[in-house]
Parts: structure tokens; C-alpha cells; sequence
């Protein structure tokens, strides 16, 4: 399965073997949820949320530092 | 699982110590609500206030303008804007221009002011300098100097600005943890100036976690200038900062039980602990201090020193 990723303003096609939920995205990108927001086809959605083929998915990160 | 408040199905946030599930129109909502009602509870603004908001562009200015945007629109306000330019190289650019183009679409009055002009030097060139300290101690006493200037200047009755309920609870435990107890009176939503040339300080969105924050700002598609200061990471408050949001993954009440039990014993502490000492005007520049000069006269001459050494 595909889906478009956009990680601090970059934008990368990435094709995976099973769907993931967002917060499995997040700890394979080491991110932590608590420093992003996560839209997904322009929408806010939370960790539990399942990646589907052809999403767009954006990563904003909201806190620095620390 | 549907928005708790209206069962709408775009849920965009989980509020762990609650359980509420909220869709983005409940969560924005129910943000403002709550600091309009901060700003009532802790009497931080009255009408006819000239409310001056420090903008850096930055998530939390912006919110805070936003929401104290409703107030001007209601006629209880008038407000206005000063963003200050430190002189960071590769950062504060992208704040600067993003703080100016709010201020223009609100058609508030704006001023940058910068370190440059007023003290003849930028943070980044102080950081240069032979063994400076830290760039955090710096930024803050000239920031605050040059807010409460431009604040006067201005004619603004308060000053708002934008710390988040994260910020207030590094405050508590960073000055609790030095031992720095007198500062930790000083501490709540709004200042108590000993002198009439300090304006009045207000925090509305002290109760909101920097989390939520950041969540309002994209949910109502607000620009912000996203980007961490290059300097941040040497601070204390930083390393403070990290252990409590780590504490938060477990105990997501932390903060608010934080601010509660300061809020309790703030009171017995400003009784044994506040200093009782007059205001003189600072020799040199004439701002309100407890000392013949002021910390950012005393400042300015040990740069002085170091640049011509
Ligand atoms: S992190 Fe420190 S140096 Fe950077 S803007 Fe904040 S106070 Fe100033
Ligand atoms: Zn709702
Ligand atoms: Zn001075």
C-alpha cells in the first residue's frame, strides 16, 4: 500500500507491506505525538487512525525544544 | 467514537484525564470559552484596557491575539502589537513577517523593535563574545525591558502575552527547584507592579497546555512561524520542560495538579517570602529598578567591557 508523506514541508511517496496506524508512523519516523499535529487528507486526526492506500498524510511539528 | 459534545465523527482530539472526544468546531470552542473565562476568574482585563500583545508569531501569540480579537470586536478592548527583533540569525526573519501580517489583516497598530537599536547589539553577536552567559538570560532581560519601554510607549494599559500552561509549570518548578523562592511569588496570571511605570503583565492562556495550542492554531488555520529558537536548547528550562512532558505521557494531569498546588501555597508564600523594597528609576535609562541601575543597564556595560577586551 502507498501513501504521500509530508514531514517537515518534504514530500515523499512511501509504500508499505500492511497499513499502519498513525502512531506506529510516528514511532517508525521517531516522532513524538506529543511535539505534532497530524492531518490526514487535510483533516486533524488522532494516533489510532489507519493509514489507507493513497493518503496524505502531513506531519506538523508544533513543539520545539525540549 | 463520535464528538462527546455534538457526536460529530471528525475527532481531532482525546483528552486523556477526561475521556472527551472533541470534533474541531467543539474543540476550538471550547478553548475560547475557557480563556475568556480565565480572563474573567482572574480579572486580567478590564473594558476600556489598552491591551498591548507581545507577538512574536510564534503559536502562542497568535492564539492569543485571535481569542483577545473577539474582545475588540466586542468593543471591550482596544489592542495592539510589538514584536521584538533579538537579532537570532535564521529565525526570528520568519516570526517577524508573520507577526506583521496578522497585525495588518486585524488592523491593529504594530511595532518591531530590536536589540540592535536600542542596546547596540544582537543576541547572535553577544553569543560571540568571549564567555557570555547564557543566551536565555540575556533575551529575557532585554525582552522585558523593551516590551514594558514599547508597552508605555504606546499608552497600552496591559501587556498580554501568549505562556501556556506548559510554560507556567516549567516557571514553577524551575525557580522551585533553584531555590529561587521570591521569584516563585512573582509567579500567576497577572503581575502586581510596585511601580506605575511597570504595565500590567497578563498570561490568558497560563491554563492551556502548549499541546492544545498548537492544536487550535492548525484546526483554525492560523500562520505560525513553527521553529525552535537555535538557543533553546541550552537552557535549563529546557531540560525541565523535557522531563515534565515525559511525566505527562503517564500522568497526563501532571500540570494542572502542578499549577493547583501552587496556586495553594502562593498566597503563604508571598507573605513570608516577597521582598519589601522601594522602586528608584534606574540611573541610566530611567526604568523602574530596585537597584541604582537595572539589569539591563548592568547588562550593557559588562558587553560593553567584553567587546573592547
Ligand atoms: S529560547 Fe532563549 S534565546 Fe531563544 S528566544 Fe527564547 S529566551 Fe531568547
Ligand atoms: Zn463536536
Ligand atoms: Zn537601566
Amino acid at each position: 500500500m502507498e501513501f504521500t508523506i509530508i514531514n517537515n514541508k518534504k514530500t515523499e511517496q512511501l509504500s508499505l507491506k500492511k497499513n499502519l496506524t498513525i502512531k506506529e508512523l510516528l514511532d517508525e519516523i521517531e516522532k513524538p505525538l506529543e511535539t505534532v499535529v497530524i492531518k490526514k487528507n487535510g483533516h486533524i486526526v488522532l494516533e489510532e487512525e489507519i493509514i489507507n492506500e493513497g493518503d496524505t498524510i502531513e506531519v506538523i511539528q508544533i513543539i520545539y525544544g525540549g | 467514537m463520535n464528538c462527546t459534545k455534538c457526536g460529530k465523527k471528525e475527532v481531532m482530539i482525546e483528552k486523556k484525564h477526561s475521556g472527551q472526544r472533541l470534533c474541531p468546531e467543539c474543540f476550538i470552542s471550547g478553548i475560547e470559552q475557557k480563556v475568556l473565562k480565565d480572563i474573567r476568574k482572574y480579572d486580567l482585563i478590564e473594558k476600556g484596557d489598552r491591551v498591548m500583545v507581545a507577538l512574536s508569531g510564534g503559536k502562542d501569540s497568535v492564539m492569543l491575539l485571535d481569542i483577545l480579537t473577539s474582545l475588540q470586536d466586542r468593543g471591550i478592548i482596544d489592542m495592539m502589537a510589538v514584536t521584538i527583533d533579538e537579532g537570532i540569525h535564521g529565525y526570528r526573519k520568519d516570526g517577524v513577517k508573520i507577526a506583521a501580517e496578522h497585525a495588518q489583516r486585524l488592523g491593529i497598530e504594530h511595532r518591531v523593535v530590536s536589540f540592535k537599536e536600542y542596546f547596540n547589539i544582537s543576541l547572535d553577536e553577544i553569543m560571540a563574545l568571549p564567555s557570555p552567559r547564557g543566551a536565555c538570560t540575556y533575551c529575557g532581560v532585554f525582552r522585558r525591558w523593551l516590551i514594558n519601554r514599547t508597552a508605555r510607549e504606546m499608552g497600552a494599559t496591559k501587556i498580554a502575552t501568549g505562556h501556556n500552561l506548559d510554560d507556567e509549570t516549567q516557571s514553577i518548578m524551575m525557580n522551585y527547584l533553584e531555590g529561587n523562592i521570591e521569584n516563585l511569588t512573582r509567579l500567576g496570571p497577572r503581575s502586581h507592579p510596585k511601580s506605575d511605570k511597570f504595565i500590567v503583565k497578563i498570561k490568558p492562556l497560563g491554563e492551556i497546555p502548549e499541546r492544545e495550542v498548537g492544536l487550535y492554531v492548525v484546526a483554525k488555520g492560523l500562520k505560525v512561524h513553527f521553529d525552535g529558537c537555535p538557543y533553546s536548547r541550552e537552557s535549563f528550562r529546557a531540560e525541565i520542560g523535557e522531563i515534565i512532558k515525559n511525566l505527562s505521557k503517564k500522568h497526563p494531569t501532571i500540570m494542572y495538579s502542578t499549577l493547583r498546588g501552587f496556586d495553594k501555597i502562593k498566597n503563604a508564600l508571598k507573605k513570608e517570602h516577597s521582598r519589601n523594597f522601594t522602586m528608584e528609576n534606574c540611573i541610566k535609562c530611567g526604568e523602574p529598578s530596585a537597584q541604582e541601575l537595572c539589569r539591563a543597564c548592568v547588562f550593557c556595560q559588562e558587553l560593553e567591557k567584553k567587546k573592547t577586551r
